[in-house]
């Protein structure tokens, strides 16, 4: 059985048309175009409205008892531009094919900046529809769903703690993939990685790796999936370039407002991830769906912790995350919950350990586990066109937040005559 | 509908407990080696690492006391009119308020006197010798140093230097308790060597970290100020940062600290960089042209009490240094030190000029007020034990 989720599938799973949820976000990044087919440009504008941001102004985002970096910044109060992508795909000839692919990625103080995501050759082989395929340059990962869509085709306008604690929201960097691709319900491959995506460093020592495994089927009115990854990582002297990294720079706060330096503790050592994903739905009407899905995610760290002042400690960290997201869509209406939860065992030694441990974050706090619960309602209003309400209950910090959010997410097709949707 | 939710979610959770070993909640184990251990009561807040202690001095309360004692005493001198504290005063946060210090023999000390607060976090003591890194080193200049002479302790007086200190009752109980496993600690040379380490033990244990700033208890000019301090337009704070105000500030979490010295453009009398001789800093020690005028980071705290200000008190107040700081050196027109600092080819690259305003100028100098720590000025612990 093979699987190929075209961008219009993608969309009809969106509007609840009686496919799985989880499936349209895996084929978003890693579609690959068939032969004949015209060039593919695809675009996504995704607007949101919230109530609060997690942490006020000048204090930075950091869930106790993680390591935190990447593109992982705190939502915003108010307005907030989510993304706007732009992917194109092209198939030149029988095997090979090329994407490229634009995105805004959040930055400091709500701004934002634009990142090559996608600039990929990939080649099909033996075949026309493989089923192996090999692609490189820059890319997405594909061992992980997490990884694998932007906001806008997730159910909740904020990912998930494990794409933002563990991998630092985005994961795009430049290596080279062999996979078996969607046949007979199968995927399976391994990813090398130059090391540029969080957790990750890409110099002479760093890197990374990844292995991945997955199975989709559908029988009648059920469909399942579920998959299996690890991920390993080496890093050396890795920054939370959130906040830190190279010459630091004060935040400059507003008169009577008080902006600290940020602790610009490093870490050098191993990472090792791994998950699992799995999923299930049964079509229980003719336009409606009840599902369940979820994630957990095992992290392993193991170096030192250390700061320009000479400062070392020995870390052992062992972390995992989960996510259990039940739904129900009816018609154009899908409702989904999700409820997550992190815990973090983390020994540090050294003379120092305190005092990097708070730096980097890295300190619990006494009796406090991140939990998160959402609720989302997402209303496919036109085929490109979705609205979504959303209420998070955020435990994630010691002090429990709650707060709203509306939005709104286009997507289609940017090139003329082939919207089809 | 939540706690049908919650239940499910419950459940799922259990599962993943299993495949996650059983850890339930979030913590932190942290095994600090040992950093906070002393048998000397340091008094310096848990936000604070402790400084190292020498192996062959560890800190103990009686050391510290004897220490005291000799610190205050005047014997310790050719004359018996110079002691430690005569450059250190404890209102002055130990130093002395002079622009150059005067020996026992009336010899004029080519430098300033430095505070003493917190001299434990310094990785490099005094202003600009690389391969001074113990108080118990220090200590010996000034005692038995003969380029400049301080105390004046030399062959010819020391015996009999000794003989007026083993001759107090109160030093003879005050030497048995420090070294309680020695039989004769205020005998001859081990006399000396127990001398110095108590006189660095008491000095090691000035700790001062209860400033309004330290309590949170700025002024909002003072505020202001230490957002100025922190910008990126004075860059302040990348020499004097930290705990301490000091990049030259090691303790216990730290495993090696490189030296660092800087020239801050504050002479240039040759128009190739120089310094009048013989303050010419890390490059006296080493001979290495380019280290010409560096000086080690002096602390901040306590600084309000303690002008005049640089390596050789040639700047009488704070609002002055800031002002050389600002212009990006310091020009002296005239004279046998004239010469246009801001032009120094070893002047430290991060010293560049920048516009300040008098306002902004005050508030800065009240941040720098802020960090006065008025107990530490009059804590009877620290004062004279004679009086």
């Amino acid at each position: 059985m093979k699987i190929i989720l075209t961008p219009s599938k993608r969309l009809a799973c969106a509007a609840g048309m009686s496919v799985v949820l989880i499936l349209p976000s895996q084929a978003s990044a890693h579609y690959i175009p068939a032969e004949g087919e015209p060039v593919q440009v695809h675009g996504t504008v995704m607007t949101t409205w919230r109530s609060a941001s997690p942490v006020d102004e000048y204090e930075f985002w950091q869930i106790p008892g993680t390591s935190m970096g990447g593109d992982a910044w705190p939502v915003s109060q108010g307005v907030s531009l989510d993304e706007v992508s732009v992917m194109a795909a092209k198939r030149f000839d029988q095997n090979t094919f090329v994407k490229l692919g634009v995105s805004t990625h959040d930055g400091s103080d709500g701004h934002q900046s634009v990142g090559i995501e996608h600039a990929s050759l990939g080649f099909v082989c033996c075949d026309s529809k493989g089923p192996w395929v090999v692609e490189a340059g820059r890319m997405t990962a594909a061992f992980s769903p997490e990884l694998l869509a932007h906001r806008s085709a997730s159910e909740f306008t904020e990912p998930s703690l494990i794409a933002d604690v563990f991998f630092g929201r985005h994961f795009h960097d430049q290596g080279l993939r062999v996979w078996l691709h969607e046949t007979a319900g199968w995927s399976a491959g391994a990813e090398v990685w130059q090391g540029k995506a969080f957790p990750a460093t890409d110099d002479s020592d760093g890197g990374a790796w990844d292995a991945f495994a997955r199975y989709a089927f559908s029988t009648g009115r059920i469909h399942a999936d579920v998959g299996v990854w690890h991920y390993r990582a080496q890093a050396t002297s890795r920054a939370d370039h959130r906040y830190g990294g190279g010459h630091q720079h004060t935040p400059v706060a507003a008169p009577g407002e008080v902006a600290t330096i940020f602790p610009d503790v490093r870490y050098t050592g191993d990472v090792d991830l791994t998950g699992v994903h799995a999923g299930s739905s049964v079509r229980i009407g003719a336009e409606s769906t009840l599902g369940i899905k979820g994630a957990w995610a095992q992290l392993n760290m193991e170096g030192v912790l250390h700061d320009s002042g000479s400062r070392e400690a020995d870390i052992v960290a062992d972390q995992y995350a989960v996510w259990l997201q039940p739904y129900l869509t009816l018609h154009n209406h899908t409702v989904s919950l999700r409820a997550e939860r992190l815990v973090a065992d983390n020994t540090l030694t050294g003379a120092a350990a305190a005092t990097l441990g708070e730096g980097a974050g890295l300190l619990s706090e006494d009796g406090h586990t991140p939990e998160r619960f959402s609720l989302s309602w997402l209303y496919q209003w036109r085929p490109q066109v979705e609205f979504r309400a959303e209420y998070i209950s955020d435990q994630t910090l010691p002090e429990e937040q709650d707060r709203f959010a509306v939005g709104v997410v286009w997507q289609g097709s940017l090139l003329s005559g082939h919207a089809g949707h | 509908m939540f706690a049908v939710f919650r239940i499910n979610v419950a459940v799922f959770f259990a599962v993943t407990l299993l495949l996650s070993g059983c850890q339930t909640e979030s913590q932190t184990f942290v095994d600090d080696a040992g950093a906070r251990e002393s048998a000397f009561d340091w008094r310096v807040p848990a936000s604070v690492p402790l400084p190292y202690e020498p192996d062959d001095n560890p800190m103990t309360e009686e050391k510290f006391q004897l220490g005291r004692h000799l610190f205050y005493d005047a014997r310790l001198s050719v004359n018996g009119e110079i002691s430690c504290a005569s450059c250190h005063e404890q209102a002055r946060a130990f130093s002395d308020g002079q622009q150059h210090p005067s020996g026992a023999t009336g010899e004029v000390h080519p430098r300033n006197s430095q505070s003493l607060t917190n001299a434990a976090y310094f990785n490099n003591l005094t202003w600009g010798n690389p391969a001074l890194a113990t108080i118990e080193q220090q200590v010996m200049l000034p005692l038995f140093g003969e380029s400049p002479i301080e105390h004046g302790i030399n062959e010819d007086n020391f015996e009999q230097i000794l003989m007026s200190i083993q001759a107090d009752e109160t030093y003879l109980r005050l030497y048995a308790e420090a070294f309680p496993e020695q039989d004769e600690p205020l005998l001859g040379e081990l006399a000396w060597d127990n001398s110095v380490k108590a006189i660095a033990s008491f000095v090691r244990g000035m700790t001062s970290f209860d400033s309004a700033f330290d309590r949170g208890e700025m002024s909002d000019a003072a505020k202001r100020g230490e957002a100025l301090f922190n910008s990126e337009r004075l860059e302040c704070f990348h020499c004097h940062d930290g705990y301490n105000f000091s990049d030259a500030t090691i303790d216990r979490g730290v495993t090696f600290l490189e030296p660092l010295f800087h020239n801050t453009g504050l002479y240039n009398i040759d128009g190739m960089g120089a310094y009048p001789d013989p303050n010419t800093g890390r490059h006296e020690v080493t001979g290495n042209p380019d280290h010409m005028g560096q000086f080690r980071t002096p602390s901040l705290r306590n600084v309000a009490v303690t002008a005049p200000y640089n390596h050789d008190g040639s700047v009488p107040t704070l609002d002055g240094v800031i002002r050389n700081y600002a212009a990006g050196g310091r020009v002296i027109a005239s004279g046998e030190h004239a010469g246009d600092g801001r032009m120094n080819p070893f002047k430290d690259g991060v010293l560049v000029s920048f516009q300040i305003t008098d306002a902004e100028v005050d508030d800065l100098v009240a941040f720098l007020e802020s960090l006065t720590d008025d107990a530490f000025l009059t804590d009877p612990r620290f004062s004279d034990p004679w009086r």
